[in-house]
C-alpha cells in the first residue's frame, strides 16, 4: 500500500485514540474512572436500535457543514459562516414548509423545500464570495461576522413573523406531518436526510475531482496566479465555491427542521458549524472521509449525552474530545510531513550509494 | 449623551486591548486566530480567580497566565510545527470552550444560583475627573480602560520608534532579512504571540470581571473576532485600532441604550447585529494598505 | 602580498534531495577578489551560505585567521567580519533605507536624525548617493543593491561575498559595481564574487575557483588561464552548436502597434512599443529585467489591458480578447516564473497539462474530464520531451527544474499554434535542459510559428534570434537584424543609450532617456 496512505490511516486512528485518552484523563478531575466511562459510552451506543440509529441522525447535519467548509477550503477560501448559512437554510425550510404544507402533495413540497434551503444558504454564502471577489475582503472575517448577523435575523423572525400561534415563546409552530422527512428505519429517528447527505457527499467528491469545474476550483485554491494565466477568473470561482458551500450548509437546515425538530427554535444545533470545520480537518477535506468523520462525531455526541444523563459526566466532555482529536490531527499533519521527508532522504542516500 | 460616550469608552476597552495585542502579533506575521478562545479563557480565568480569592489582581493574573498558555500552544503548533494558522486556531477555540465548561463543572459543580462577583469599580483620577463632560467620559473609568488607552499610544511608540518595534515589523514584512541579521525569527514570533495571549486574556476578563460580574459560555459572543477585525481596520497601527475600537464601542453603547430604553420601531436584534454589520462594511470600504507582507505564512528556511 | 584570511576545509552539505557540496576546500586571501565560477546548481551559493551561517555544514570546518571557527548563524559570521549580498535581496520594500540598514545593528530607542547622518556619511565614503529616508520599493534595483552593500559596510566587514550581483544590473551599472569591488579590495579587504558569467569573472577576479556538481574542479590564478579553458572546466563536455537555418519571412503574423501599458505601480511599463513578427521568425527581446519584459508578455497573453495601441494576430485585432480567448486563438506563453505562473506544483503532471485547456470540449465530456484521453496525451509528452519522472501522476513539485520546464514547453507549444512567447525560458536550468529548450524553440519556429523570445541572457538571444530588439524603460529601442548586432551595441541599448549612428565621436550626443537608472550618474 502507498506509504503515504498508510501513514494517513495510522495517524488518523492514533489522533482519535489520543484525543479520547486525553479527555478521559481529565475525567479523573471529577473522580470518575475514565475506563469505565468510555466503556459505558461504547456500550450505550449499541444498547438499542434507536440509540445506534441516532448516531447517523446526529451525523447528518455535520456532513453538510463539514462539506461546506471543505468545499471552499479546496479553493483556499475559509467559509467560517456555515453556522449562519445553516440558520438561513433552516428559516427557509420552515417558512416554505408552513407555506406549502398541506397545500401541495408532500414529496413535491419536500423537493421545493430542499431547493429553498439550498438557495437560502447558497445566497447567504455567495454574498461572502461576492464581497471577496469584488473587494478582496477577508473571507474569514466576513463569513465569521455573517454568522452573528444570521443568528440575529433568525431570532428576530422567531420573535415576530414566524412565532407560534400562542405567541408565548420565541419558537415556531410545528410543521405538518406531510412535510416531515420520512423515517426509513422503523423504531428510530433515522430519516432519509442521512441518505441524502451521503449521496451529496459522493456528488461533491465527483464534482471536485472528475469535472472541469471542480478542477478549476482546485487550481485556484492551489495556485491563483497560475489560474489567472490559464484564463481562469478567480472571482467567479470564489462566488461559485461560496455559493455551493453555503448551499450545503443550508441543507443542514432542511434536514434538521424537516427531519428532526419539525419546528424552529432558538439555540438548537449551535455548534454544528464549528464541528463541521473540525470534521473537515480530520478528513483532510475529502468528501468521502467527511462521511466517516461525521459519523464519528455523531457517535461522540450520542454517547456523550447519554453519559451526561446517566453518570453525571458533563456534556462538555464531547467538546473536549472533539477539540483534542482536532489538535492531534493537526499534530499528525506535522508527523506525516516529517515521515515523508525522512523517506525522501533515505531514498537519496540509497541512490547516492549506488 | 455623556453617559452614552462614557459607555462607549468603556465598551471599547477590551476591543482596544485585544486589537493592540493583535497588531503587534500581526506585525510580526502571526494571525492569532485563537483570539476568541483567548478572550474566553481570560473571561473565565478572571472570574474564577476573583471569585475564589476575592482579589482582582490575582484574578487578572490567572486570566493572563491562562491566556499565555493558550497562546503558547497556538504559537508552538503554528510557528515551530509550521501548521496552518486558521485550522489550528479554530481547533484551539473549540478546545478552550470545552475545557472551560468542563473545569467550571469540576470547580463549581452545578450551582443552584448563578455565581456572581462584584464588578471592578471605577477609579476616578483626582482633579482630572472633575472636568465637566470630558472628566466623566475619560477620567472616570476603571483601571483596565486606563491601561488600554495608555497602552495603545505606548504600543505605537514601541512599534515605530524603537529597535524592538523595527525588528517586530521586519519579521512580518520579510523574515529573511531578520534571519540574515542574525536574529531568531521564530523566537520573536513566539514571544510576541505569548504576550498577545496575556493581553488578550486580560481583555476577555473585562467582560466578566469589569463589566458583568458573572460568567457564561456566551459572554464573549464574537468580540474576540471584532478585536481581530479592528486590527485590520486600524491598518495594523495601534492608533488606528484606537479609533476603530472607539467606533465599535460607540456602536455597542448605542445598542445597549436602544435595548434598555424599551424599543423603538427598529427591532432589538438589529442593534445586536449592528457591530458585526459595521465590521463587514468597514472591511469592504478599507483598502488594506499595510498588510504585513508575510502575514500568516510560516517561516521556512530555504531548502 | 596575499595572506590567507579564511580557509574552508572539506566542507560538505546535503539537502533532502541533493548533495549540494562535497569535500570543498579552498582559501580566501586578504586584498583579493576570488571568483566562484560555475553554472546554475554547481553549489557556489550553497558553500558561501554555509560560510555565512545561513546553512549548517554537515562536514568540514572553517579556519579564520588561523583559528578554527564555529559559524552557526549570520550573527557569528558578521562577528568574524563576513558579510553577504544575496541574489535576492533581503531588504524590506515597505521600509526605508535607514530602517533596513539599522535592523539588528542598533538597539533601544531610535534617533532617526542621528542615524540618518551616520548612514549618509558612510554612503559618501564609497561614492554611493542614497537618501536614507527613501523607501526601498521606490528605488531602482541597482540602488537597492547598493543599500544591501551599505548594510554590510555598516558592520565593518572584511570579507564581502557577492552572489551573482550583476544579474539585475545593466552593463554600465555592472562597471560601477566593479569599481567599488576594486576600491574595497584595495583597502585590504576580500571579495568573493559568485558568478556564472565567464567574461565578468575574467575581468574582475584575481583568482578563480571553478565548481561543478558541488565539487571544486579548479583553483587558478587569472593570469594562468583564459575563457576557453574555464568554460571547459565549468561544463565538462562539448555542447553541440545548434545549426540555425535562415528563412525568408513571408507574412506578418503578429503586429504590435504603439502599445502603451500601465504597470502595477501606476507608472507606464510599456511606452509606444511597436514591432512585427513574421511566420517562422524569432524576434529576440534583450534587456535587463524590470524594463517591461514581463508586462510585454503578460499584455500579449491577455493579462494586462492596454492603455493605448493595438495588437493584431493574423490581421485580426485581439486587444479585447480575454486570456482564455487568446489561448483559444493559439497564443502560447512560457512565463518567466514557471513555478508561480506556469504550473500548479501540487497537482500531477497530467493535471498540469490541462491547466489552460480545461474549457475546451476536446478534454471534457459535459464537464467531466476525459481522463483516458488526458493520460494518453501526458504519456506522449513525457516520451516526446524525455521528461524524467516516475509517472504521469507524479506531483510536479517532484520533478527537477529542467523537467518541469519541459512539461510547460510541451503544453505551450501545443497551445501556441500561431504565436509562442518565451520569457526567460532557461533561467535556472542546467546546460542539458537549456540545450533542449533551445532545440524546441527552433523546431517550433521551423514549423512556421512566430516566436517572441524575451531573455536577459545575451548569448541565448544571439544564438536563436533572427532579429533583436532591446527593451529599456518600457521602450523598444531599435530592432536590428542579428547580423548587424553585437554585444557592445546591445549593451549600450540595454542601458538606454541609443546612438543614431554608432561612431565613437557621437557618444556625447547620446539620446539619454529619462529613466529610473539615471539617478546614479557614475558611468
Amino acid at each position: 500500500m502507498n506509504p503515504k496512505i498508510k501513514d494517513l490511516i495510522i495517524t488518523t486512528f492514533l489522533s482519535i485514540l489520543f484525543g479520547m485518552i486525553l479527555s478521559g484523563l481529565l475525567l479523573l478531575f471529577l473522580d470518575k474512572n475514565p475506563i469505565t466511562a468510555f466503556g459505558k459510552l461504547f456500550s450505550f451506543l449499541f444498547r438499542d436500535g434507536y440509540t445506534f440509529a441516532d448516531i447517523f441522525v446526529k451525523a447528518t447535519p455535520l456532513i453538510f457543514t463539514a462539506l461546506a467548509f471543505a468545499f471552499t477550503f479546496k479553493a483556499s477560501l475559509f467559509n467560517i459562516g456555515a453556522q449562519g448559512q445553516f440558520y438561513m437554510g433552516a428559516v427557509a425550510a420552515l417558512s416554505v414548509s408552513h407555506l406549502l404544507g398541506g397545500i401541495i402533495p408532500g414529496p413535491v413540497a419536500l423537493i421545493i423545500i430542499f431547493l429553498s434551503s439550498l438557495l437560502a444558504g447558497g445566497v447567504w454564502g455567495a454574498l461572502v464570495g461576492f464581497v471577496k471577489a469584488k473587494f478582496n475582503a477577508n473571507d474569514f472575517l466576513v463569513s465569521m461576522m455573517s454568522v452573528y448577523i444570521a443568528l440575529a435575523f433568525m431570532n428576530y423572525l422567531l420573535r415576530t413573523v414566524l412565532i407560534e400561534s400562542k405567541h408565548e415563546y420565541p419558537q415556531s409552530d410545528p410543521i405538518l406531518k406531510d412535510v416531515f422527512l420520512p423515517i426509513f428505519v422503523n423504531g428510530t429517528r433515522l430519516h432519509t436526510g442521512f441518505l441524502m447527505a451521503v449521496v451529496i457527499a459522493v456528488l461533491c467528491w465527483i464534482f471536485l475531482y472528475k469535472t472541469t469545474y471542480g478542477y478549476r476550483i482546485r487550481v485556484v485554491g492551489m495556485n491563483p496566479i497560475a489560474a489567472k494565466f490559464a484564463g481562469i477568473e478567480a472571482g467567479r470561482i470564489y462566488i461559485l465555491a461560496f455559493l455551493i458551500s453555503g448551499g450545503l450548509a443550508g441543507l443542514a437546515g432542511f434536514t434538521e427542521v424537516n427531519g428532526v425538530q419539525h419546528m424552529l427554535v432558538q439555540d438548537f444545533n449551535t455548534t454544528i458549524g464549528a464541528e463541521g470545520i473540525g470534521i473537515a480537518i480530520l478528513a483532510n477535506a475529502n468528501p468521502i472521509g467527511i462521511i466517516f468523520g461525521a459519523i464519528l462525531f455523531g457517535a461522540l455526541k450520542v454517547g456523550g449525552s447519554i453519559l451526561g444523563q446517566t453518570s453525571g459526566i458533563p456534556s462538555s466532555i464531547i467538546e473536549l474530545m472533539e477539540g483534542f482529536v482536532m489538535l492531534f490531527v493537526i499534530l499528525s499533519y506535522y508527523v506525516r510531513r516529517k515521515l515523508e521527508l525522512r523517506r525522501e532522504i533515505l531514498k537519496l542516500k540509497s541512490e547516492a550509494e549506488v | 449623551m455623556i453617559s452614552l460616550l462614557t459607555r462607549a469608552v468603556l465598551m471599547s476597552t477590551p476591543i482596544l486591548l485585544g486589537a493592540t495585542a493583535e497588531v503587534f502579533a500581526e506585525r510580526a506575521g502571526m494571525m492569532i486566530i485563537a483570539i476568541e478562545g483567548i478572550f474566553l479563557i481570560g473571561a473565565w480565568g478572571g472570574f474564577v480567580g476573583v471569585y475564589l480569592t476575592q482579589s482582582y489582581l490575582l484574578g487578572f493574573l490567572l486570566a493572563g497566565v491562562l491566556g499565555v498558555l493558550a497562546a503558547m500552544l497556538y504559537g508552538y503548533i503554528t510557528i515551530y510545527l509550521k501548521q496552518h494558522q486558521i485550522v489550528t486556531g479554530i481547533a484551539i477555540n473549540i478546545l478552550i470552550a470545552g475545557l472551560i465548561a468542563f473545569f467550571h463543572r469540576v470547580i463549581f459543580g452545578i450551582p443552584l444560583l448563578p455565581l456572581t462577583i462584584e464588578p471592578l469599580k471605577t477609579l476616578p483620577i483626582p482633579l482630572l475627573s472633575k472636568i465637566p463632560a470630558i472628566g466623566q467620559i475619560l477620567f472616570n473609568q476603571n483601571i483596565l480602560t486606563y491601561l488600554a488607552f495608555i497602552g495603545a499610544p505606548l504600543g505605537f511608540f514601541i512599534l515605530f520608534r524603537t529597535s524592538t518595534g523595527l525588528i517586530i515589523r521586519s519579521t512580518g514584512e520579510n523574515p529573511v532579512s531578520v534571519d540574515v541579521a542574525g536574529l531568531k525569527v521564530e523566537r520573536i514570533r513566539f514571544t510576541v504571540t505569548a504576550i498577545a495571549g496575556f493581553v488578550g486574556a486580560i481583555a476577555g476578563s473585562f467582560y466578566s470581571v469589569a463589566f458583568l460580574g458573572m460568567f457564561s459560555n456566551t459572554i464573549i459572543g464574537g468580540r474576540g473576532w471584532i478585536a481581530f477585525a479592528i486590527c485590520f481596520l486600524g491598518n495594523w497601527n495601534p492608533l488606528g485600532a484606537l479609533i476603530g475600537a472607539l467606533i465599535f464601542g460607540l456602536a455597542e453603547a448605542i445598542a445597549i441604550y436602544m435595548q434598555s430604553s424599551g424599543g423603538t420601531f427598529l427591532p432589538n436584534e438589529l442593534f445586536i447585529a449592528l457591530p458585526y454589520i459595521l465590521t463587514i462594511v468597514l472591511t469592504i470600504s478599507r483598502k488594506n494598505f499595510n498588510v504585513p507582507a508575510k502575514l500568516g505564512i510560516p517561516y521556512q528556511k530555504e531548502n | 602580498m596575499k595572506e590567507p584570511f579564511i580557509e574552508l576545509r572539506n566542507i560538505s552539505k546535503y539537502f533532502a534531495r541533493v548533495i549540494a557540496n562535497k569535500d570543498v576546500s579552498f582559501t580566501i586571501n586578504k586584498g583579493e577578489v576570488l571568483a566562484l565560477l560555475g553554472e546554475n546548481g554547481a553549489g557556489k551559493s550553497t558553500i558561501m551560505k554555509a560560510l555565512y551561517g545561513l546553512y549548517h555544514a554537515d562536514e568540514g570546518e572553517f579556519i579564520i585567521d588561523n583559528e578554527p571557527c564555529i559559524i552557526n548563524s549570520p550573527k557569528d559570521a558578521m562577528r568574524m567580519g563576513i558579510g553577504m549580498i544575496q541574489q535576492h535581496f533581503s531588504l524590506i520594500p515597505a521600509h526605508t533605507v535607514l530602517e533596513n540598514i539599522v535592523l539588528g545593528n542598533e538597539k533601544g530607542i531610535l534617533d532617526r536624525k542621528k542615524l540618518a547622518e551616520k548612514v549618509y556619511s558612510l554612503s559618501q565614503k564609497y561614492n554611493f548617493n542614497i537618501d536614507p529616508n527613501s523607501y526601498i520599493k521606490d528605488l531602482p534595483v541597482g540602488v537597492q543593491q547598493k543599500v544591501e552593500i551599505l548594510k554590510a559596510l555598516y558592520q565593518d566587514v572584511k570579507l564581502l561575498i557577492m552572489d551573482e550581483p550583476t544579474a539585475v544590473l545593466t552593463p554600465q551599472e555592472a562597471i560601477t559595481l566593479m569599481d567599488f569591488v576594486k576600491d574595497f579590495v584595495k583597502r585590504g579587504h576580500s571579495v568573493v564574487f559568485i558568478s556564472h558569467k565567464l567574461q565578468e569573472v575574467m575581468h574582475i577576479a584575481d583568482r578563480i575557483i571553478v565548481m561543478r556538481n558541488g565539487i571544486v574542479l579548479g583553483d587558478i590564478l587569472k593570469k594562468d588561464t583564459n575563457e576557453k579553458d574555464l568554460s571547459k572546466l565549468m561544463v565538462g563536455k562539448d555542447i553541440p552548436v545548434l545549426k540555425k537555418t535562415t528563412t525568408q519571412f513571408s507574412e506578418t503574423i503578429l503586429k504590435v502597434e504603439n502599445l502603451t501599458v500601465a504597470g502595477k505601480q501606476g507608472h507606464l511599463a510599456l511606452k509606444n512599443v511597436s514591432f512585427t513578427i513574421g511566420k517562422g521568425e524569432i524576434l529576440g527581446i534583450a534587456g535587463v529585467s524590470g524594463n517591461g519584459q514581463q508586462e510585454l508578455g503578460e499584455t500579449l497573453s491577455g493579462l494586462y489591458l492596454t492603455k493605448e495601441g493595438e495588437i493584431y494576430l493574423e490581421n485580426q485585432p485581439i486587444n479585447s480578447l480575454s486570456v482564455k480567448e487568446r489561448i483559444d486563438a493559439g497564443i502560447g506563453y512560457v512565463h518567466a516564473d514557471r513555478h508561480t505562473a506556469g504550473l500548479v506544483l501540487d497537482m500531477s503532471l497530467s493535471e498540469n497539462l490541462l491547466l489552460k485547456t480545461s474549457f475546451h470540449k476536446e478534454w471534457s465530456n459535459k464537464s467531466f474530464i476525459k481522463r483516458k484521453k488526458l493520460n494518453k496525451h501526458a504519456e506522449k509528452i513525457v516520451q516526446n520531451y524525455s521528461v524524467k519522472t516516475s509517472g504521469i501522476d507524479e506531483q510536479m513539485k517532484g520533478l527537477s527544474g529542467g523537467n518541469q520546464q519541459k512539461v510547460v514547453l510541451g503544453r505551450e507549444v501545443e497551445i501556441g499554434t500561431k504565436l509562442i512567447i518565451f520569457d526567460q525560458p532557461t533561467r535556472g536550468l542546467d546546460l542539458g535542459a537549456i540545450e533542449y529548450v533551445h532545440r524546441t524553440i527552433l523546431e517550433e519556429r521551423n514549423k512556421g510559428k512566430c516566436i517572441l523570445l524575451i531573455s536577459t541572457e545575451l548569448s541565448e538571444i544571439f544564438a536563436l534570434s533572427d532579429r533583436i530588439g532591446v527593451l529599456y524603460d518600457g521602450k523598444l529601442l531599435r530592432i536590428m537584424d542579428k547580423e548587424d548586432a553585437n554585444t557592445e551595441s546591445i549593451g549600450l541599448l540595454m542601458a538606454g543609450i541609443n546612438n543614431i549612428e554608432a561612431n565613437s565621436d557621437n557618444i556625447n550626443t547620446k539620446d539619454k532617456l529619462p529613466g529610473r537608472e539615471n539617478t546614479n550618474n557614475e558611468s
